[in-house]
């Protein structure tokens, strides 16, 4: 695939609409100067975008757009797929996992989509990916949920854009192992999200020779923590949180009120604080711990080419927030999985000659065949491994410190520190 | 003496502005839970109750005073509101095919734009601070003008009262909090037009004033809240307290004041079914809402239930309040009366709930809607020149807008609470002779806007999770 220089930020919607109505005019008019006229058919390829506009992932609804946006503009800036516009088809979802069956529903029956993407709640990718089977819709998602990998999906269903949860937990083990303490506290919250990080995280950190020495489950409605403080055994050396939802700068007050200044080293997964910014008043406490980054969100000094390319075209500064508000702080740890996606969809399509619905299983087939993708400007977060029997991406891990109120990287984790033992093969399935 | 009470009114709402002003540290979700809440709502409880001390001591013609609107300059009678409704009747049919055919982005969509952030966010506001906009908006009175036989072919039963009203306001409810995709372009769009047909037909079988102002609710909620505007466009521009023209209006029919209070039921609801509260109460986690479809029925019922528990509440006080004060079981006609008269003063409270619970999305989505106008069809125009717009909500990650924010909403909150008050009493002194009645039958109902700010204040304090 040739690459241009497109560290231009110049991809947006309004961009893309106009490429392709130009476009679309051009061929009508003159079919034979049209940039996308080499292919057999110079209709677009319509790609469902099942987005969550409304409901409690609208937030993070609001940046899978803008990286999607700006990563159409770009594929289309490059000539599109196979010769074709690419065209992006947004529903809401209403992150509703019912709806979201039914968006799936409307991308293969009423709205002639090729593919349906882009879903990030696991529990609206429990809900679309059966109907996406039975549809025979291919269904790339960007939800980090180990339900990809873990088998109980299908053939249609892949994850190649994005890393899931169980690998990114059980890589961070050997970095807090070796680094940090060996023995361990864990605060999650008392469902199935803190359950995941629980059961991955106590097996890997075994592994590494520590010990989880308490395993301390918040009940999700809770407001206030500072019962649960006395919990931690003394002998704690790291606390592990993932605390989510509109209580995480509480829980982190009140943390750094029990502790003061001889707290143990402090470990956390950004999904408690993505989108806020780390400046904030009463973050001050998370100065000098750790967190998990899926992506880097403060430009680092050793920033990539690819890095800084991907941030002007979807319009993020170097502190992670909007170019046109430095407040608005990105969900910078994850919505770089929305432009990856749309990249291997783009490989995927190109090397399975794609030239219509009648090929999805071919494209399907073209992407398993994948495996080590090269960091570059298809891929800005780092080199990826897919695994094409369990369809799951894995991917170097970001560690950053908090300094000086920002993030700053302190360990990359190597691909190898994510991968674990298959737990299917999709492969074997009819399609 | 008069300005002395123009005084203790203005301590009393600055009360409520000090405690805010001297207690904020918020943002958005997260931050609001940091601040001291407890402080917040204690403070707006405490205005509204020396609101009700206030106005106790207050001579009954000072209120009366208070109500009375000065006439301004001479108005020239509208001439144009059939042509602009015409006009109006356009737009909407237009919007309903951009609806049906336009981007099915709901955030792209000029329909569910308009609807929900302009027209029932904006447009509502706006309706309620300069006065009855929505005569020149209406989309069916201006069709109906031209259109209609006099007399019209049916006659609306009396007895009907504006039951039809109330019928098609909980109808709307149910569409907005309970149905799964109310934002869903070709959905809505087929709301409206249904909706739209009915109307019509009603007006042309019924006749358009009877029919819109006794079964569409929507003129009938906006006629209302125009009657909170300061402003009055009669044969002179009148100008008064906020609410001064409710002090002036007939006593609603009682299907009129259950559609009042139903209004109300319906905006406290529509706070309560996003709190960790109320999802814990019908068994949803609050950190993985389930979506709207897997609690329809639950939804449903809190929703009704909300409803019904509010007049039963309301009608509640009304009763405690007359046989406080005549110390004897209220007759039906008495009660009947008390309880239509009263309504009207729910009605600052109802719009302070709307105002408060829509500003932040209306901050977010008429964002949207400036872009999505920009670019009707997402074919790529740039009508306004806007260039690549981003849509923001970094007002939200940072602390001073967010308490700016919050400040308005609780501001807006104790403030229509403060005017519920005064509009009672300003209606119970009109009911009864003595100083010393008035107040008692106005306790049970003080107490009860007292609670009514603690709770709308603790619904913008507490944690929300849907």
């Amino acid at each position: 695939m040739t690459k241009r220089d497109t560290s231009n930020p110049s991809f947006s919607r309004r961009g893309a609409l106009k490429t392709l109505g130009a476009t679309g005019l051009a061929a009508a008019a003159l079919p034979g100067l049209s940039g996308f006229a080499q292919a057999q058919s110079s209709a677009p390829i319509r790609i469902g975008f099942q987005v969550h506009r409304t409901g409690i992932g609208a937030a993070y609804g609001r940046w899978y757009d803008r990286s999607t946006t700006a990563a159409v503009a770009r594929i289309n800036e490059m000539g599109g797929i196979n010769g074709r516009p690419v065209e992006i088809v947004a529903e809401d979802d209403g992150t509703d996992p019912k709806r979201g069956a039914e968006v799936i529903e409307k991308f293969a029956t009423q709205l002639d989509c090729d593919i349906a993407f882009g879903t990030l709640f696991s529990h609206v990718v429990m809900g679309s990916a059966p109907r996406a089977g039975e549809l025979k819709l291919p269904y790339f998602v960007v939800s980090e949920g180990h339900h990809v990998a873990s088998g109980i999906l299908n053939r249609y269903t892949l994850q190649p854009g994005i890393t899931d949860v169980k690998s990114q937990v059980q890589a961070m083990a050997p970095f807090v192992a070796d680094n940090l303490g060996k023995k361990v506290t864990m605060i999650y919250p008392d469902f199935a999200f803190g359950h995941d990080h629980r059961d991955y995280f106590t097996a890997a950190l075994e592994a590494q020779g520590g010990e989880v020495l308490a395993q301390i489950a918040i009940p999700p409605s809770e407001t206030s923590f500072t019962k649960y403080f006395p919990q931690i055994p003394r002998e704690t050396e790291v606390i592990y949180h993932v605390m989510v939802g509109p209580a995480v700068l509480t829980f982190v007050k009140e943390m750094g009120e029990f502790f003061g200044p001889n707290s143990p080293e402090i470990f956390g997964f950004i999904d408690s604080l993505e989108a806020v910014d780390m400046a904030s008043s009463g973050l001050e406490f998370l100065e000098g711990s750790y967190f998990w980054e899926g992506n880097p969100r403060y430009a680092q000094a050793d920033q990539s080419v690819y890095d800084k390319a991907y941030r002007a075209a979807v319009g993020v500064d170097d502190n992670g927030a909007s170019v046109s508000d430095p407040k608005d702080v990105s969900t910078y740890a994850h919505m770089f999985g929305c432009w990856e996606t749309l990249n291997i969809v783009k490989a995927g399509m190109e090397a399975a000659g794609y030239q219509g619905p009648a090929d999805r299983a071919k494209l399907i087939e073209a992407v398993e065949a994948m495996s080590d993708m090269p960091h570059s400007l298809d891929h800005p977060q780092g080199a990826k491994r897919f695994n094409g029997k369990t369809h799951q991406t894995f991917g170097h891990q970001y560690i950053s410190k908090v300094e000086g109120g920002k993030l700053v990287l302190a360990h990359t984790t190597s691909i190898e520190d994510t991968l674990y033992e298959d737990e299917v093969d999709y492969t074997t399935q009819a399609f | 003496m008069f300005r002395v009470a123009i005084a203790l009114i203005l301590a009393c709402l600055s009360l409520s502005v000090w405690t805010g002003a001297a207690l904020a540290h918020a943002s958005e979700g997260g931050f609001v839970l940091l601040l001291p809440t407890r402080l917040y709502i204690l403070s707006g409880c405490a205005a509204v109750a020396l609101s009700v001390v206030i106005v106790g001591v207050m001579p009954g013609r000072w209120l009366a005073r208070l109500f009375t609107p000065n006439a301004l300059w001479a108005a020239p009678t509208p001439k144009l509101q059939n042509i602009t409704s015409l006009a109006a009747t356009a737009g909407l049919f237009a919007l309903v095919l951009i609806g049906w055919f336009g981007p099915h982005d709901p955030l792209g969509n000029l329909l569910p734009l308009t609807i929900w952030t302009l027209w029932w966010v904006g447009f509502v506001a706006v309706q309620a601070l300069i006065g009855d906009l929505w005569a020149w908006l209406n989309p069916w009175s201006g069709l109906a003008h031209r259109l209609q036989r006099t007399p019209p072919p049916f006659a609306l039963p009396a007895w009907l009262g504006h039951w039809p009203g109330v019928i098609a306001l909980l109808a709307f409810a149910v569409f907005a909090l309970v149905d799964p995709a109310p934002d869903d372009p070709s959905r809505l769009a087929t709301f409206v037009a249904l909706y739209w047909l009915i109307t019509c037909a009603g007006t042309l079988l019924f006749g358009a004033e009877t029919w819109l102002s006794r079964a569409e609710c929507f003129t009938i909620l906006l006629r209302l809240f125009a009657g909170l505007a300061p402003l009055r466009r009669a044969a002179r521009i009148k100008l008064g307290l906020p609410g001064w023209r409710l002090t002036q209006m007939p006593a609603p029919t009682p299907s009129l004041a259950v559609f009042i209070l139903t209004l109300l039921g319906i905006g406290s609801f529509d706070g309560l079914n996003e709190t960790f509260w109320w999802l814990t109460q019908i068994g949803v986690n609050p950190l993985e809402f389930p979506g709207r479809s897997a609690i329809i029925g639950r939804t449903t019922f809190g929703l009704l239930a909300s409803v019904a528990t509010l007049i039963a509440l309301f009608a509640a006080c009304v009763w405690a309040g007359l046989w406080i004060t005549t110390r004897a079981r209220p007759t039906p006609a008495a009660f009947q009366t008390a309880f239509q008269n009263w309504s009207l003063s729910v009605l600052p409270i109802a719009f302070g709930y709307h105002f408060a619970h829509f500003l932040v999305s209306f901050l977010i989505n008429s964002q949207y809607t400036a872009v999505a106008l920009s670019d009707p069809l997402q074919t790529g125009r740039d009508l306004f020149n806007l260039g690549d717009h981003y849509v923001s909500t970094g007002f939200l990650k940072s602390r001073d807008p967010v308490r700016t924010i919050w400040l308005t909403q609780a501001w807006v909150i104790v403030v229509a609470h403060i005017l519920a008050v005064f509009i009672a009493h300003h209606s119970a002194s009109q009911m009864f002779a003595t100083r010393r009645q008035v107040l008692t039958s106005q306790l049970p109902l003080a107490v009860f806007m007292v609670l009514y700010t603690l709770f709308g204040l603790w619904l913008l304090a507490t944690a929300r999770g849907a």
